[in-house]
């Protein structure tokens, strides 16, 4: 039983200096501690027995073993007691405004750099307290809001929050409010364009404002913008920007951005980043403590509406930490995003349970954030100089049982759970009236034992050091309830007892031994055994994909889709990745290849799709009528599991392109289906740029914003604007970068991401690939591209493509259509399937595409209309899912056909290519396998086994809490097209 | 006397018209040297010979009756009419332009509706799906809860009454979805979609259950007041379905959906077909012991789950054929799926790729289709007594680079052009006006 010294603090009153005057007297007591007797976590990996931590006005004055004791120090005694030094809640997010009224507002109410999220920061004293609880001393603030969010800052969280600093980090989201809102961006796409564009403003603002400062005349006035200053300064100083991050994927998308700009680059975490460490970049990451909810498989048909990824991160998101850690990434911790906040301890001694080392913990709770946000020299440690922040623990702070007793912020100590003044439990010897008795206290509760006797206490009452109780019993001196009261000192309480006559007489008690205290044995929590593939869910790759040196097929049919057309039983070899012989017969040393019977087998190049939205994370950015500035390598979704099933099909190379919601749309990105590689490893890197425009009933359909134009006529219109805008851009540029003393002396052109595009279009560095339908609208574009002085690349579903054959092979346009689609919207009425066979026929390059992840997985069965439909050859009906899309995006050097030095991209089927029996058996890209029946057969078994294995695992597991996952087994199916306005048009279920 | 006509069998597409609809079958017409794939008793090189639409003979030498046309197949192929088991055709025209649809209703509960007599004879979209050798389509609306019912119809005839095979084929349910959705767009919260459902679910309890005292009443002759009673078309549709004499097509893909909707039919013993079957693969016994059968619908559809195998779908009716469930392949029948029908022999083949024996293939769009939608005395395969709805091709018709050169319904020889072969003519005429095509 243990008696605890009271403590006053006048908090409120007694704080460091203050600038405004004394409101009555001044109070000025003395603010020195010596906290004694305690194991004092000095610094991650440095513990003192017994330490003594001196803290005077605020500050820590000395700390250690044998330190000297200022006279007015009050000594506490910490017998037992851990210190550490006070916990950073390194985020922790502030709502911020959503206008900026003011003159200096940008265009656009997603840029609020301006904001200071210290400023914002006016907690409730709960969520103070509940912070405290936790362990925490000061909190990384950052707003919340719009893209460029403001400026972050570190407060300390006593009853009056003090701002150490308002300048650590700009905070950036990609924030988009999806289809139907009223401001751009609309998208993901919208949100990395509008990052990249205020970087480049930020730039040419305070650039443009040097020159209005140096030469005032001659110079139009710019409008003032104050969120551009504070991004300029920002990037200039080498501050940090911190990204805020849902997935891996968006880490690595901030990545990209801060390589391009040259940004210091700070990664709000999420979670996940456990899937791709290896693609992580080295910058300091600020990792929440959430793990997902078990997720409710118990009824085996609800099971199924989970994915196995999502499964897989139940079991490995509290080891994230602890591979970020062994991976030696810098980072913090956080509790931010927690469905309850008190789960953070929980949820870190878990981690610390399955692996993450305590030191590494304890430097993400302390050193690591003060080293990052400039306060090595104040903030992390208990060390003489260091602000008087502290955490008081009756135990290991990592292991979840102990308590937090109490913090302490700037020299001033909250208490999060004090020692109640005097703890009862136990057994006492009580003494009545020459009775004796045993009392046992338990709980708010107890009895009185004698012998053989047993009566329960009634009305038990503890308040503070004062005890009462009542027994309602015969046998004590009389029938009746007795009532007892007494004071409690040191272990000994007197009191006086009323007996049921009213009577009354004294008792004693003396405190003879505190209760056993059960150690509840829980079994220890392990790390997650299963491994990660690539990507992370079913059919992900657990290693590298077969690559062999050398590969022969023998005596296959190869359809060439070259000037070698259909070779029937002949030899294909390829080396190091390419084509390297066709002949009728190749032998080589045994052993040195790979070798492969072709015998009734059939060998085509891999199919290429021209026209795919899979693996893209977001589709149309349709805010504005024209948004040549977004990009699709921005969106890349390496994770789609929709390129695994189209490598199935035989499909290696796809043409990644932007919606159909406006006439210009954004950039394309062409990419090889590398399944299991990151984002940036997809991309075709001998591809040329490329844009998508659309034209017809898409762009010109009413919306309820309301946006130009309504008519083809419209449409027409807004192209020719915009590229006369570019025009004008461009020659704005020209006289700029011809001109030295302009370029001195006057304001630069604006350097605009949407008229860089157009210009590149001009200049034939940017191939155009046009949603079209009808042929009116196809033959206006070709004429506003002649009048411009550039050539369509392809237009796009072009069904009406046939009546006006003549003027697509005049002006040397490709023609990307679908088979045999129509009847689903007015302008499709004269779609017929005859479309590749007449444009063929008068001249135009051909292919057939999907514009659908179902249909991408059998492209070879497309092209078979074609034969169907106007009888085309069969090498050249081939030809329109193979060099015929390659010429269109300008790829046919290295892909399309089996020719000798080409890729080495390839399929091997089990019959005729555009025989409906036949399946797709092998698909080779760049000479490595990614797709084989074999191969596949194992990640079924293998992912069978994870799932089940895993939902054995959820069942027998215990109820952690956390947040719920909403179950995403049908993710993967989304229904991409050219009409797709969202990205996530998957349905999941919870 | 002996005709022989020899048949040029795209003379037809030198005239880009409207296509009309045939007269009735006037003379014998007997189809010799041909390969008669009968579905119902092998393939057979030899004849066929139909006369008032029905077939009256198959065998390896027939010899033409009096006044026979007799056409030389010279080996081509003859293949019993491709059935639709479901869908949307004739009740859609431009799926994304409301006013010319014709498939849903407004409201949850619509059970008297009948698709025929909104049937458009003259839909562009018929010809084009005959020409691939489909030829009868179980035409079914498809809005709400209870969409209407559907009508098994022929893809020609002057007016709706010309081309309805039979009606009613059946009354159509969509089951409602028996999970939580989140994501996308416009999702309700969790709590009403679970009372949506319910209310979908007792509204298709007590449905049956109205249906039933419906009925009751309706069979009393008696004259007197407190019997009589007001009639409710809603309820008076619903006769034969509540009395287990027609089949309810329930349409459901997930297996919750699949499994409740089989509970449901015992419940109520009343007689379903499952309509979609996604996931019927999952439920195989269920399905079986309970005799209910399978219209597949998707077999060109991604897997349905994230970590479903690549062919998941492709390979749904192999699993259900090996498993002895009832089944037979539909393309979609929704809406947007009415022009793709033409399609169907893809998605029979498709199956066959991936498990599906060829000859099962070929039945599940015939004679398995027919048996499914109960038209099986009439029509499905190649046999004596049965509907001489059929066509000729150049192969395999599973093949895509197949092509049907001459459709027959119910005897009746077929306008084979198109508005797709009308276009193509008509543009192959322009380039070889510009030269660029040789004359």
């Amino acid at each position: 039983m243990k008696t605890k010294m009271i403590l006053f603090l006048w908090t409120i009153s007694v704080l460091t200096a203050q600038v405004g005057p004394a409101k009555e007297l001044h109070r000025n007591p003395p603010r020195a501690w010596a906290l004694t007797n305690a194991m004092v976590h000095a610094a991650p990996g440095k513990t003192i027995e017994n330490g003594t931590v001196v803290l005077r006005d605020g500050m820590i004055r000395a700390v250690g073993a044998n330190v000297k004791i200022p006279k007015q120090a009050t000594i506490l005694d910490m017998d037992g007691k851990h210190i550490y030094a006070g916990f950073i809640e390194s985020w922790l997010d502030v709502k911020t405004v959503k206008k900026d009224t003011s003159l200096q507002a940008n265009w656009n109410s997603n840029m609020r750099a301006y904001l200071s999220g210290a400023d914002l920061f006016h907690p409730k004293e709960k969520s103070l307290n509940e912070l405290r609880s936790l362990g925490f001393t000061t909190a990384h603030i950052a707003p919340k809001g719009g893209i460029f969010q403001g400026t972050s800052g570190l407060v300390q969280l006593g009853s009056s929050p003090k701002i150490l600093t308002n300048n650590v980090a700009q905070v950036i989201e990609y924030t988009a409010r999806g289809w139907g809102s009223v401001e751009y961006p609309t998208s993901l796409l919208g949100a990395i364009a509008f990052i990249r564009q205020g970087f480049l403003d930020a730039g040419w603002y305070s650039k443009s404002q040097h020159i209005l400062e140096k030469y005032p005349d001659g110079n139009e006035p710019i409008q003032f913008d104050r969120s551009l200053v504070i991004l300029a300064k920002a990037k200039n100083n080498k501050q940090p920007f911190i990204f805020r991050t849902g997935n891996e994927l968006y880490i690595d998308r901030s990545s990209n951005i801060a390589d391009e700009f040259d940004l210091n680059l700070w990664i709000k975490g999420n979670g996940y980043e456990y899937r791709r460490i290896e693609e992580m970049p080295a910058s300091f990451m600020i990792i929440p403590m959430d793990f997902p909810a078990k997720p409710d498989v118990a009824d085996p048909h609800n099971a199924l509406q989970y994915s196995t990824e999502q499964l897989k991160h139940w079991d490995i998101a509290p080891d994230n930490a602890a591979k970020l850690a062994d991976a030696g990434f810098r980072f913090a911790l956080t509790s931010a995003g927690l469905k309850n906040r008190s789960d953070f301890r929980k949820n870190l001694s878990r981690a610390v349970t399955r692996g993450l080392d305590e030191a590494a913990a304890l430097a993400a709770l302390t050193t690591n954030p003060a080293k990052e946000m400039g306060q090595t020299k104040r903030l992390g440690k208990v060390a003489p100089g260091f602000i008087a922040n502290m955490v008081v623990t009756d135990g290991n702070y990592f292991d979840g049982k102990s308590k937090v007793k109490s913090v302490w912020i700037d020299g001033n100590e909250y208490e999060v759970s004090p020692d109640p003044l005097v703890d009862v439990e136990g057994n006492w010897t009580l003494k009545e009236g020459g009775h004796s008795w045993i009392l046992s206290i338990k709980s708010g509760g107890g009895s009185l034992n004698a012998d053989e006797k047993k009566l329960i206490l009634a009305n038990f009452k503890l308040d503070q050091d004062r005890i009462s109780f009542s027994v309602n019993a015969d046998t004590l001196l009389q029938k009746g309830v007795t009532r007892f009261q007494g004071t409690i000192i040191d272990g000994k309480v007197s009191g006086q007892v009323a007996y049921a006559n009213g009577s009354t007489g004294l008792w004693s008690a003396q405190f003879d031994e505190a209760p056993e205290k059960k150690e509840k044995k829980s079994k220890k929590e392990k790390a997650s055994d299963l491994a990660l593939v690539f990507p992370e869910g079913a059919y992900g790759l657990d290693g590298d994909v077969p690559n062999p040196k050398t590969i022969l097929i023998n005596d296959a049919t190869i359809w060439t889709s070259g000037p070698k057309d259909i070779l029937k039983e002949w030899d294909i070899l390829f080396q190091d990745g390419k084509v390297k012989k066709i002949a009728k017969n190749i032998s080589i040393p045994r052993g040195n290849a790979l070798v492969i019977d072709g015998k009734d087998k059939h060998v085509t190049p891999g199919l290429i799709d021209a026209h795919s939205h899979m693996a893209g994370e977001s589709i149309n950015e349709g805010f504005q009528n024209v948004t040549a500035e977004v990009r699709m390598r921005d969106v890349i979704e390496p994770n789609d599991v929709a390129m695994y099933r189209a490598l199935a099909g035989g499909l290696t190379t796809i043409n990644l392109l932007h919606g159909s919601a406006n006439p210009i749309g954004g950039q394309n990105v062409v990419m090889k289906l590398r399944w299991g590689s990151f984002s940036n490893d997809l991309i075709f890197k001998h591809a040329p740029q490329g844009i998508k425009f659309a034209l017809g009933e898409n762009v010109k359909r009413k919306r309820s914003y309301g946006r130009y134009p309504e008519t083809r006529m419209g449409v027409e219109q807004v192209i020719r604007d915009a590229f006369t805008a570019a025009r004008d851009y461009k020659k704005a540029w020209d006289t700029y970068n011809k001109d030295v003393k302009l370029q001195r002396s006057a304001i630069p052109p604006r350097r605009d991401l949407e008229l860089d595009a157009l210009v590149e279009i001009m200049e034939g560095k940017r191939l155009v690939h046009s949603h079209s339908y009808r042929q009116d609208e196809i033959l206006m574009l070709t004429r506003i591209a002649e009048d411009f002085g550039f050539t369509m690349a392809t237009f796009q579903h072009v069904l009406e493509g046939y009546k006006v054959a003549e003027r697509l092979a005049e002006h040397g346009a490709g023609a990307s259509t679908f088979s045999d689609w129509w009847a689903y919207k007015y302008e499709v009425v004269d779609a017929i399937p005859y479309n590749g066979t007449l444009m063929t026929n008068a001249g135009v390059t051909v292919s057939f595409n999907s514009d659908s992840d179902e249909l991408a997985r059998r492209m070879n069965l497309e092209a078979a209309k074609a034969v169907k439909y106007g009888g085309l050859d069969e090498a050249e009906a081939l030809k329109f899912v193979t060099i015929n899309p390659a010429k269109q995006l300008k790829i046919d050097k290295h892909v399309g056909s089996l020719e000798v030095g080409k890729d080495a991209d390839f399929v091997i089927w089990s019959g005729h290519p555009l025989s409906t029996y036949s399946i797709c058996e092998q698909t080779w890209l760049d000479g490595k396998q990614y797709f084989s029946l074999e191969n596949d057969k194992y990640l079924r078994e293998r992912d069978g086994k994870v799932r089940n294995d895993l939902i054995q695992k959820i069942l027998k597991a215990p109820n952690n809490g956390g947040k719920k996952m909403k179950a995403k087994g049908r993710r993967g199916n989304r229904f991409h097209s050219c009409d797709a306005f969202e990205s996530y048009t998957f349905e999941g279920e919870e | 006397m002996k005709r022989i006509i020899l048949t040029l069998i795209f003379s037809s597409f030198i005239f880009a018209n409207d296509q009309i609809p045939a007269p009735p079958q006037k003379h014998p017409i007997l189809l010799k040297n041909g390969i008669i794939h009968t579905v119902s008793n092998g393939v057979i090189n030899g004849s066929i010979l139909f006369d008032k639409g029905k077939i009256t003979h198959v065998g390896e030498y027939i010899s033409p009756p009096a006044g026979a046309e007799v056409i030389d197949l010279e080996g081509k192929h003859v293949y019993p009419g491709f059935i639709a088991a479901v869908s949307g055709i004739g009740l859609v025209e431009i799926n994304a332009v409301d006013v010319t649809n014709d498939h849903s209703e407004r409201g949850d509960f619509n059970p008297n509706v009948r698709a025929n007599v909104a049937y458009n004879p003259d839909s562009e979209i018929i010809p084009t799906t005959r020409s691939n050798g489909v030829l009868i389509a179980n035409v079914a609306p498809s809005s709400g809860l209870v969409s209407g019912q559907s009508s098994i119809m022929m893809m020609d005839g002057w007016t709706w009454e010309d081309a309805t095979f039979a009606h009613p084929s059946g009354l159509h349910v969509n089951w409602p979805g028996m999970g939580i959705q989140s994501g996308g767009r416009f999702r309700m919260p969790a709590d009403k979609q679970k009372k949506r459902r319910q209310e979908a679910l007792k509204g298709l309890d007590d449905m049956i259950k109205e249906g039933r005292a419906y009925t009751r009443l309706r069979q009393t002759q008696s004259r007197k007041a407190e019997d009589y009673h007001h009639e409710d078309l809603r309820l008076e549709s619903l006769i034969p379905y509540v009395q287990g004499k027609r089949p309810i097509y329930v349409h459901a893909n997930e297996v919750r959906q699949i499994e409740a909707a089989v509970h449901w039919a015992n419940r109520h013993e009343v007689k379903i077909i499952i309509v979609g079957g996604k996931d019927a693969w999952r439920t195989t016994d269920l399905l079986r012991i309970n005799k209910v059968p399978v219209i597949y619908e998707g077999v060109t559809a991604l897997p349905n789950r994230r970590f479903e195998d690549y062919d998941q779908a492709y390979k749904g009716p192999a699993l259900l054929h090996e498993a002895g469930v009832q089944f037979c392949i539909a393309s979609s029948g929704s809406a947007g799926g009415a022009y793709r029908v033409r399609n169907l022999p893809n998605q029979a083949a498709m199956a066959a790729a991936y498990g599906l024996p060829k000859d099962a293939a070929l039945r599940s769009i015939t004679l398995s289709a027919a048996e499914v939608i109960g038209i099986a005395d009439r029509a499905g395969s190649l046999e004596s007594g049965k509907d001489a709805t059929l066509f000729i091709s150049t192969g395999d018709p599973l093949e895509i680079r197949t092509n049907v050169l001459q459709a027959y319904i119910q005897g009746r020889k077929i306008d084979m052009n198109d508005h797709h072969k009308s276009l193509y003519h008509k543009y192959q005429e322009k380039y070889r006006q510009l030269g660029i095509l040789e004359e």
